[in-house]
């Protein structure tokens, strides 16, 4: 079973084809970089993974579970840290991760263990009563990612984790990831940090005007001694397949 | 496919709704309860000393359940307005579109929200008119469910507006240019007896009369309105605005990309 099957994936806005039949998969217990130039189409994919848009053709499942028909299922299986902030700007750190944890079914007493220990993890302890308007940048991109550990999901989708986050906290965060991919996480990353990918993930997909270009092993993309950012820039500008 | 009920996701919600009034109480709690005290003093003693009894009631006490019954409606309405619209705002929608809730699980919620502040701010305009008022009760039980009723109807036409609102400004369009008006001219202030004949037949096609009148008789023991018609209303609205919400929450309606 598959921990993210995608086929035929078709999602337009208006007359605006996002995402042009697409189909890849991921493996559980692999961590798969999703890299494209802005419009490519990486976040409308994720959105439709996780319930946030509709599509128009295709199917999408987790862990063998469709995302349409068995819509509840599949989404206690994902956790999702978005690259825009969407969230109530004027809750409390604590309160948003207690009620996202709620959503997800975690009964009280266990969900405030399981708040305060997200909440250590990601350094936020200080700053838990502060509405999240008050947070810094990088502050709150950790309640997003946060927010999206909360209820242990076994697929975490991070579309741009890093984005405004200090340098500190990045490689931090790398650690984290890393341990949560050696017990077992299935994560998708979406990031511009190249770096990053190379440094995470061990299959990557890159996806170009709506279209997946190229997908491989790591080590597919940096033969010859080549960096990941070579190898991108060459795909997305001539739009040539690996 | 038939699912069981995310109990703890719904109170969670639910609580997360019902708790935001007391956050902003000023606004949702004490500015009702202040201009009904202004409305009570002014319409109810200034002017209803003038004006002979209705229906064998002074005028204070004939006002009161329309006093009481414009408020309800107004709360809930803004309850549920301004919540859907403010989480679409911020995009704070897809905290709920990506967990695993029901379309009628977040629909309760809302609901829950509106009809809670709706019923409180009613009790409350209702307590305060027991200080100037007889503030009778005829039939209890009919007046909660009653209360609970229309708040619901107008917990569910928030929600609607909501989704609907592209900016503050369309938001607040309804609640100027249909609820206001329709509220004032649906006997909250008067009797309909008091009106031209004419005039009369329009307000019987004002389905606010019905919500007026009815909450009326529940508190005084007098109606103006045929109650079975008022009672067949208020049951089809909440279906079918009910129904309405459901299917817009289905097909994403401007909530979801």
């Amino acid at each position: 079973m598959k921990a993210l099957e995608i086929k035929n994936l078709r999602k337009s806005y208006g007359a605006t084809d996002a995402v042009k039949e697409i189909s890849f998969s991921i493996e559980p217990g692999e961590f798969f970089g999703f890299l494209g130039p802005n419009g490519a189409g990486k976040t409308s994919t994720i959105k439709c993974t996780t319930g946030i848009a509709s599509f128009q053709g295709g199917t999408i499942k987790v862990f063998g579970i469709d995302v349409v028909a068995d819509y509840r299922e599949a989404r206690k299986k994902i956790g999702l840290a978005p690259q825009d902030f969407n969230v109530d700007i004027f809750a409390t750190a604590y309160d948003i991760l207690w009620y996202v944890g709620g959503y997800y079914g975690i009964p009280g007493a266990s969900r405030k263990k399981r708040v305060d220990d997200v909440l250590e993890r990601f350094e936020l302890g200080a700053h838990s009563k502060k509405s999240f308007m008050a947070l810094s940048g990088g502050l709150k991109r950790r309640v997003m990612l946060a927010r999206a550990m909360v209820h242990d999901p076994d697929l975490l989708i991070l579309d741009e984790p890093t984005a405004g986050v200090d340098v500190e906290m990045r490689h931090d965060l790398w650690r984290y990831l890393q341990d949560l991919n050696k017990a077992g996480k299935t994560i998708l990353l979406t990031s511009h940090y190249l770096e990053e990918v190379e440094f995470l993930c061990n299959r990557i997909a890159i996806i170009s005007g709506g279209k997946i270009a190229a997908i491989g092993d790591k080590s597919e993309f940096t033969t010859g001694g080549k960096k990941l950012e070579q190898t991108y820039l060459e795909i997305t500008k001539d739009g040539k397949s690996l | 496919m038939m699912h069981k009920i995310n109990w703890v996701g719904l109170y969670t919600f639910v609580a997360r709704e019902t708790g935001r009034m007391f956050r902003v109480w000023i606004q949702t709690l004490g500015a009702p309860w202040i201009s009904s005290l202004l409305y009570i003093l002014i319409f109810g003693h200034v002017v209803g000393q003038r004006i002979d009894t209705i229906a064998g009631v002074s005028y204070i006490d004939f006002v009161l359940p329309g006093i009481v019954m414009m408020n309800i409606m107004n709360s809930a309405f803004s309850h549920t307005s301004t919540s859907l619209y403010v989480m679409k705002w911020f995009r704070a929608i897809d905290e709920l579109l990506v967990a695993p809730l029901s379309y009628f699980e977040m629909i309760i919620g809302f609901l829950a929200g509106g009809v809670v502040r709706g019923v409180i701010v009613g009790a409350g305009v209702y307590a305060l008119g027991v200080f100037f008022t007889q503030a009778t009760v005829a039939h209890f039980f009919l007046m909660i469910l009653y209360a609970a009723a229309i708040s619901t109807i107008f917990s569910l036409a928030g929600m609607l507006v909501a989704l609907w609102a592209k900016n503050f400004e369309q938001l607040s369009l309804p609640s100027i240019f249909i609820i206001t008006p329709l509220t004032f001219l649906g006997g909250v202030f008067n009797s309909i007896y008091m009106m031209p004949p004419l005039l009369q037949w329009v307000v019987r096609l004002n389905p606010f009369f019905y919500f007026v009148d009815g909450l009326r008789y529940t508190m005084l023991g007098i109606s103006e309105s045929n109650m079975i018609a008022g009672m067949a209303l208020t049951i089809g609205l909440i279906l079918g605005l009910g129904y309405w919400v459901w299917y817009l929450f289905k097909i994403g309606y401007k909530i979801r990309e």
